[in-house]
């Protein structure tokens, strides 16, 4: 390609380059908060050098450890469940033959996706409720299960923040496969009829192998946000009985660093957070190339 | 393939231009900050006599900023830059209000942007009212206001000033080394201060009184759950509908009368019996109250679900009518209870006093008799017309009397508005509707009196007709109840615990207060559900104290004796 031929391409992407700069790299001068004693009108030329003294304070709080642990066994769980149930799912619904039940169930999964926690929340508080829940009479008028306190109860809270995420979002993740899913050579199923292979070793051996690539990219691109356990589902459901359980490094910022004004306490989590994160991205995205061939750049 | 790549074209080009567009708009946001600046030099430089005028001529500006609450209307083309106020103050007190910017207050915006403007250099406004606690001190620490309180005794008029003296408390939080560097924005008193909403109809049925002491309420929520007079199953009721998801001390559901009837209040600092200040919560008093609290958990008077309901949530099963009792504020009659008829036709509220003790105490927690602060800036040319503003609402609209200026209301079509035979028509009559004028003034709500409110639901409550705007807006507009409820609430007027600490968070607080805030919600809560013993009570407040409760209670002793020198 010579430059004379593509450069209205370049040019067409110049706006979101300086864009991305402008929003992207820029704000990235802001790290330096996270070694202040940042007062927003001191600035950050001004504000009080406190070296790794914020860093400190995070890990001198007797529950810094619990809450980290909270966080990554949430996220971790919520990962693996968002890969592997929409996965499940899309070759389920593949191996459906009405086109329009296939399109009907899609959109039906899917909706939740839209729905925000606050209303969510809401909700989830009314359906788990032991009170009375829907849930909770279903269990104990069909299995005669003796109510349980869903939110309030720190053995089921992670169960529940976890089901309740995988149930809201599966449907989006379906979307990506199935999409993986319609690129499959069709001539590659014409010739295992013709060797005589049934459904299910076509399944094993065509659709599964060439599904694996984008499920690694979801994988890979997923265990970024390790950190991120969900601040808005969290936030709308956890109370004091589950905050054994259930408070995550984000909840733990907004009630520190947003609602006490502490820029440079939040701005050291959110950096202790991207670290740990990019460590992660470059381990998974090593082990995505050497395992499944696969890579981005 | 060509096909293809124009469609390409085509979907870039439209992309970029959608970028643009969103470029455009970002920009021209930016360039209304600056227009303001213009105009006001060359009238404050002719102004050169600095002396308080009842009238300018020609005219001084202020600049000030807004937060606009969504909720707020405009009516006539109009906006908060330029409206009936702005043009009221220019032609009745030559005061030139100019808006450097405004924005709309959700999700905090109005801080946000402040704080922005602030770290960023921008122009800082000549006056500023300031509801965020937290922005308010940060604001005071920048150094970019001046003392206020050497004007306000300058300038302000005497029925401010009486105004002000009624709770010398308020000046506390914004004090630095002696001096006053803010006006406290003066709201009505008492209006967080709670009492307890009950089914006055279920206490008739059952041949019942209202309850004084926690014994005779153990007994009548007893009867409520049990021998329901609507005839609702036992686990249907909620006899005392309470929530704590974030915290035991809050304004509708609260708990933290319960504790106040054993002689504290949670989650607060109180004047402890050395006259030191005490944080509520690790009062050997809360013992007891938990215990209650668990007791009544285990029998069903409180919901199950207590620890994961929030204040509205509380009013929920109130509304529904399948509560007995919702501690709240007293002007509840209005919203939320009067929808309960609509779900149960028989359902009547009455305010009752809260309950005593076995020693014969009650409490709850008191209200601040302010609802946030005014700065001046350092550099403003005219501080002093920020208070022929003020003086002139304190006198005629705080204070108004029949035939005064603002006898009615403050404008006519907007706030309020008269039938052709003179009489005053509810908010939803008036015609093109209703607008809370009052939020276009310069300083929030125009100026509010603490006991005056409460002054006019007394005077409905002992029975007298309505002459003043205050006595007529609460009839007028208020829930039935409202009066009486008021009555009730001063019937109790000794025993509010006010939040004695209304100083800037301490530097321990700062790192350490989330902490022991959440191992206080953790442990209470799980003494209330059964699932700790009383015991850990003990244990929570020896780790309360070994983990900076101790220090930051020296940091707020500290702050409170420099206060009463």
């Amino acid at each position: 390609m010579n430059i004379k031929k593509t450069w209205p391409l370049h040019v067409m992407v110049l706006p979101s380059l300086l864009l991305l700069i402008l929003f992207s790299y820029v704000p990235m001068a802001g790290i330096v908060m996270a070694f202040q004693n940042f007062k927003p009108w001191l600035g950050f030329t001004h504000s009080e050098w406190v070296g790794l003294d914020n860093f400190h304070t995070l890990f001198a709080r007797q529950d810094s450890m619990e809450v980290i642990w909270n966080t990554l066994i949430i996220s971790a769980l919520k990962i693996v469940l968002n890969l592997a149930a929409p996965f499940t799912f899309a070759l389920l619904l593949n191996e459906v033959r009405k086109a329009f039940f296939k399109r009907f169930v899609q959109t039906l999964v899917y909706l939740p996706h839209f729905l925000s926690w606050v209303i969510l929340g809401g909700i989830l508080l009314d359906v788990l409720s032991t009170d009375g829940g829907f849930v909770n009479r279903i269990l104990s008028s069909w299995f005669g299960i003796s109510p349980i306190f869903f939110l309030g109860d720190n053995d089921w809270f992670r169960f529940t923040v976890i089901l309740s995420d995988v149930w809201k979002d599966f449907g989006f993740g379906t979307i990506v496969f199935l999409a993986a899913l319609s690129n499959v050579n069709p001539s590659l199923y014409e010739a295992a009829e013709v060797d005589g292979a049934s459904r299910w070793k076509q399944t094993l051996h065509i659709t599964i192998p060439s599904m694996l690539p984008i499920a690694v990219v979801v994988g890979t691109l997923a265990l970024g946000n390790i950190l991120n356990a969900g601040f808005d589902q969290i936030f709308n459901l956890y109370n004091p009985l589950v905050y054994q359980k259930g408070d995550i490094i984000d909840t733990f910022v907004y009630r520190t660093a947003i609602l006490n004004g502490e820029m440079g306490l939040g701005t050291a989590i959110g950096l202790f957070k991207s670290v740990i994160s990019m460590i992660l991205i470059f381990i998974s995205y090593r082990m995505a190339y050497k395992l499944a061939n696969y890579r981005i750049f | 393939m060509k096909t293809y790549s124009k469609k390409a074209w085509t979907f870039v080009c439209s992309l970029m231009l959608v970028s643009t567009l969103f470029a455009g708009c970002s920009g021209s946001k930016g360039e209304t900050t600056q227009t303001a600046d213009t105009g006001a030099k060359p009238q404050a430089e002719a102004q050169v006599e600095n002396a308080y005028k009842d009238k300018y001529d020609p005219p001084v500006t202020i600049t000030t900023v807004w937060g606009v609450d969504p909720e707020l209307k405009f009516k006539n083309g109009e906006t908060i830059e330029n409206n009936v106020a702005t043009k009221w103050a220019k032609d009745t007190l030559g005061i030139d209000i100019q808006s450097l910017w405004s924005v709309t207050d959700t999700n905090n915006a109005f801080a946000t942007k402040l704080r922005l403007a602030m770290s960023s250099g921008q122009q800082m406004p000549d006056v500023v009212t300031i509801g965020d606690a937290q922005l308010a001190q940060d604001l005071i620490d920048s150094g970019m206001f001046q003392d206020a309180g050497e004007l306000f005794d300058k300038y302000a008029s005497d029925t401010w000033k009486q105004a002000m003296e009624q709770d010398p408390n308020v000046w506390n939080p914004y004090i630095r080394d002696g001096k006053r560097m803010g006006i406290p924005v003066l709201d009505y008193a008492y209006n967080h201060d709670y009492l307890l909403w009950i089914r006055q109809d279920w206490l008739d049925k059952l041949g019942l009184s209202a309850p004084t002491t926690i014994d005779e309420l153990e007994k009548v929520m007893d009867a409520f759950k049990n021998n329901n007079p609507d005839g609702l199953k036992p686990d249907e009721v909620i006899p005392l509908s309470i929530g704590f998801k974030t915290t035991m001390n809050t304004w509708m559901g609260d708990p933290s009368w319960v504790f106040g009837a054993y002689g504290t209040i949670p989650q607060q600092w109180n004047k402890g019996a050395d006259g030191k200040l005490e944080y509520g919560s690790i009062n050997p008093a809360m013992k007891q109250g938990l215990q209650k609290l668990s007791e009544w958990f285990s029998k069903g008077y409180i919901p199950k679900e207590a620890a994961l309901w929030d204040e509205n949530k509380t009013a929920e099963p109130a509304v529904a009518g399948k509560a007995g009792i919702l501690p709240g504020p007293y002007w509840m009659s209005g919203w939320p209870l009067a929808d309960t008829v609509k779900n149960v036709k028989s359902a009547v509220w009455k305010p009752i006093a809260l309950p005593a003790g076995p020693d014969g105490k009650a409490g709850r927690h008191g209200t601040l008799f302010t609802n946030g602060v005014t700065l001046i800036n350092k550099n403003m040319k005219h501080p002093e017309a920020v208070f022929t503003y003020q003086n002139y609402m304190f006198e005629n609209l705080a204070n108004s009397q029949p035939g005064g200026v603002f006898d009615n209301g403050l404008f006519k079509g907007y706030d309020y508005d008269m039938d052709a035979s003179g009489k005053a028509l509810r908010y939803e009559d008036i015609p093109g509707g209703y607008v809370n004028s009052l939020r276009y003034l310069l300083v929030r709500d125009g100026a509010r009196i603490p006991d005056a409110q409460m002054k006019a639901l007394l005077n409905l409550a002992d029975g007298k007709e309505a002459t003043t705007r205050l006595e007529k807006e609460v009839k007028l507009n208020y829930g039935l109840e409202t009066p009486e409820a008021a009555k009730v609430l001063m019937g109790q007027e000794g025993i509010a615990y006010p939040n004695m600490y209304t100083g800037p968070t301490t530097s321990t607080m700062k790192t350490k207060m989330d902490y022991l805030n959440k191992i206080e919600n953790q442990t209470f809560n799980e003494i209330i559900y059964g699932k700790q013993g009383l015991d850990s009570f003990d244990k929570f407040v020896e780790t309360w104290k070994g983990s900076g409760g101790e220090q930051i209670t020296n940091e707020v002793n500290d702050w409170y004796s420099k206060l009463s020198k």
